[in-house]
């Protein structure tokens, strides 16, 4: 993985340095919240309903096991004993305490982290697929194209305050595991007829209350002039996006506003005018940038294992686990894992200090000391043998973290909601929990599938409720919280919106309103038809008269 | 004569160095919304925002917020349902929360 030079080792001590006096001058009174609420954001420092909330950039969703150590070890001495990982592949901490933050800062730093541009109006940590170097079906590594992007727009000077913040996704693989689509800028690597690397480019993606699936306005810009290309996106948005309201300010109201042929026009005009300037990476430097992401030296090993399938076939869990949370990997013999987040009754995306050290020394042993963040909230070991994976497994389920349900109705996205978030207006995670503990039987999972349920405390989407299977939407109703019920969403590379079903429910009856769209398809699937499939085919009639009655 | 409000309010601020959730009584700021003064025309919600903010001033609270409250034999309590998690802290995690330690300080 990418390790900092000494440029990059000053840059971020230095910001620690700088922030650290910030906090003293706030804490003795030279600074007005005023004055200090936009130089902490810039640090990833927000306030939220009970405490400060830290969010630490994991760039593309990346880390070491030392890295995840001290993550480990922040939640331990600064927090009170766990992290969040977020659908922007981050690690929030909901309990650090204002006058600690330089020092955790301080911590990040010495293992190469931070939490730069993980707030603000900026462009955020670029996110992309948890099995990037390890997809049996990618074209390239995107860690490669995102490490380039990050240098790029890290403390870009003309992108640091722009009309409203801004993400970016890509994928190496043409089945997309980033949600490219949803993003503000979404890439996809491809090659040419040539065999050169390139990227096609979407833009106008995103959530919140207009959520917008991103439009291609390029088919195949080379790598070599990619970053030319997205200069000239983010300057026709930073001079054309609308300022004067927020609701209106991303990218991806602009794009509507000018209709995307014309924007993709101003954009071209942008592009002819900087291409070939200094802004895109020396060929030399690309190529070094790549050394970092080189695959590990893996060997080539019998798919079969005798110790795998005879547990296996003992143990039905076992076999689901294997079934559903590895991934086929490019070299034979070997898989990447996905270690569920998403226990029954339990949190999603929270995590033990315990279990990072876990998961740390588990990849260090395993997986070449490599750990991914999935933008669905679990963690990753991308390079596995798959002879380990029994160890493997009796390890994480003897700490709770042998969930079998990757990619099944339980492994659910959400939010931290109400619970913890001052933006939100409803729960989230109790919402998730009465959903895990109303399906807690894997067998009955098993038999209904892959469905993705994603739920939001908000407007704001952080729950991607938008690209649910079944998304779920907490709304405030008089004082009360109430759910909204949407069907029908992909965050894939079939990107669709998920649309509101019909009248919402409280924290109970949207239990059971799952349950009954999840019994409706049941009982309409064909053979093998996945629900969204189902969906897609039916219509919501079905499912609406499934929910409400007949009308 | 002061107009009067929808309903009666309370305050709510985070305390500037660790966020901690904490309601404005007589006796200054408690974790606990129980005590609150609560305000009942716009001469009381404005006398309450001037001590407030001169603990902003202070740069021992941020966040000042008025927000509904309703008042029963057990004392004063949030009306909003934002403001009753920030009173009794996440509704998950109740083995880490305030619910531990309402005083939590450390």
């Amino acid at each position: 993985m990418y390790a900092y030079d000494t440029f990059d080792h000053a840059m971020v001590n230095a910001r620690v340095e700088e922030f650290r006096d910030q906090v003293a001058r706030r804490l003795s009174g030279e600074l007005t919240e005023e004055e200090f609420r936009p130089l902490r954001l810039m640090n990833g420092l927000y306030l939220q309903l009970h405490a400060y909330m830290l969010r630490v950039a994991v760039p593309y969703g990346t880390l070491n096991s030392r890295q995840m150590r001290r993550l480990a070890h922040i939640a331990r001495k600064y927090d009170k004993g766990y992290g969040h990982f977020t659908t922007r592949q981050n690690i929030q901490y909901n309990w650090p305490k204002l006058v600690d933050a330089p020092d955790i800062l301080a911590e990040l730093a010495e293992v190469e982290m931070h939490a730069i541009q993980t707030s603000g109006n900026c462009i955020r940590n670029v996110t992309t697929d948890q099995f990037a170097g390890a997809a049996h079906d990618e074209v390239a590594d995107p860690r490669a194209t995102a490490e380039i992007i990050r240098q790029w727009s890290t403390f870009h000077p003309e992108f640091s305050f722009l009309p409203r913040k801004f993400k970016i996704a890509i994928t190496g693989a043409p089945k997309d595991r980033a949600a490219v689509k949803w993003h503000d800028i979404g890439l996809v690597l491809k090659k040419n007829e040539a065999g050169e690397l390139g990227v096609e480019v979407l833009v106008g993606g995103g959530m919140g209350r207009t959520p917008v699936i991103a439009k291609t306005i390029a088919d195949f810009v080379p790598e070599s002039e990619m970053l030319s290309y997205l200069e000239a996106i983010l300057r026709v948005y930073n001079e054309q996006g609308r300022r004067d309201n927020k609701y209106k300010a991303r990218i991806k109201i602009l794009v509507e506003d000018t209709g995307t042929e014309e924007f993709k026009r101003l954009v071209e005009e942008e592009y002819e005018a900087i291409r070939a300037s200094f802004i895109d990476v020396p060929a030399e430097e690309v190529v070094r940038i790549r050394q970092f992401f080189a695959p590990p030296p893996l060997p080539v090993l019998a798919d079969e294992d005798a110790g795998l399938d005879a547990l296996a076939a003992a143990d039905f869990r076992f076999r689901a686990w294997v079934k559903n949370n590895t991934f086929a990997h490019k070299v034979p013999g070997h898989v990447s894992v996905t270690i569920s987040l998403k226990p029954h009754g339990g949190i999603p995306g929270d995590a033990t200090d315990a279990q990072m050290d876990l998961v740390a020394d588990i990849a260090e042993e395993y997986s070449h000391d490599e750990v991914r963040v999935s933008h669905e909230q679990n963690l990753i070991l991308p390079h596995v043998a798959k002879r380990d994976l029994v160890a493997i497994w009796q390890k994480l389920d003897a700490a709770g973290l042998g969930s079998a349900n990757v990619g099944l109705l339980t492994d659910i996205i959400a939010c931290p909601g109400l619970d913890y978030c001052a933006l939100a207006n409803a729960r989230s995670i109790p919402i998730a929990q009465a959903i895990t503990n109303r399906f807690d039987d894997l067998k009955r999972l098993e038999d209904i599938g892959q469905l993705k349920i994603k739920i939001s405390g908000c407007i704001n989407s952080c729950g991607h409720h938008h690209a649910g299977h079944i998304g779920i939407l907490g709304v405030d109703r008089k004082g009360e919280e109430n759910y909204q019920l949407l069907l029908g969403g992909s965050g894939e590379e079939d990107a669709s919106k998920a649309a509101i079903l019909g009248p919402g429910f409280d924290e109970h009856g949207i239990v059971d309103a799952v349950e009954k769209v999840v019994a409706a398809y049941m009982g309409e699937r064909k053979e093998g038809e996945t629900f969204l499939a189902a969906y897609r085919r039916l219509g919501p009639d079905v499912f609406k008269e499934a929910v409400y009655g007949a009308r | 004569m002061a107009k009067k409000l929808s309903g009666p309010q309370m305050i709510v601020a985070n305390r500037l160095t660790d966020g901690r959730v904490l309601f404005l009584t007589a006796e200054g700021w408690a974790v606990e919304p129980t005590h609150s003064i609560v305000a009942h025309d716009e001469d009381e919600v404005t006398a309450l925002l001037a001590v407030a903010n001169a603990d902003v001033k202070a740069n021992l609270v941020l966040a000042v917020e008025v927000v509904s409250a309703e008042v029963g034999e057990g004392g004063v309590r949030p009306g909003h349902i934002k403001t009753q998690m920030q009173a009794r802290g996440p509704s998950v995690r109740t083995d880490l929360g305030y619910q531990v330690s309402p005083f939590w300080e450390n």
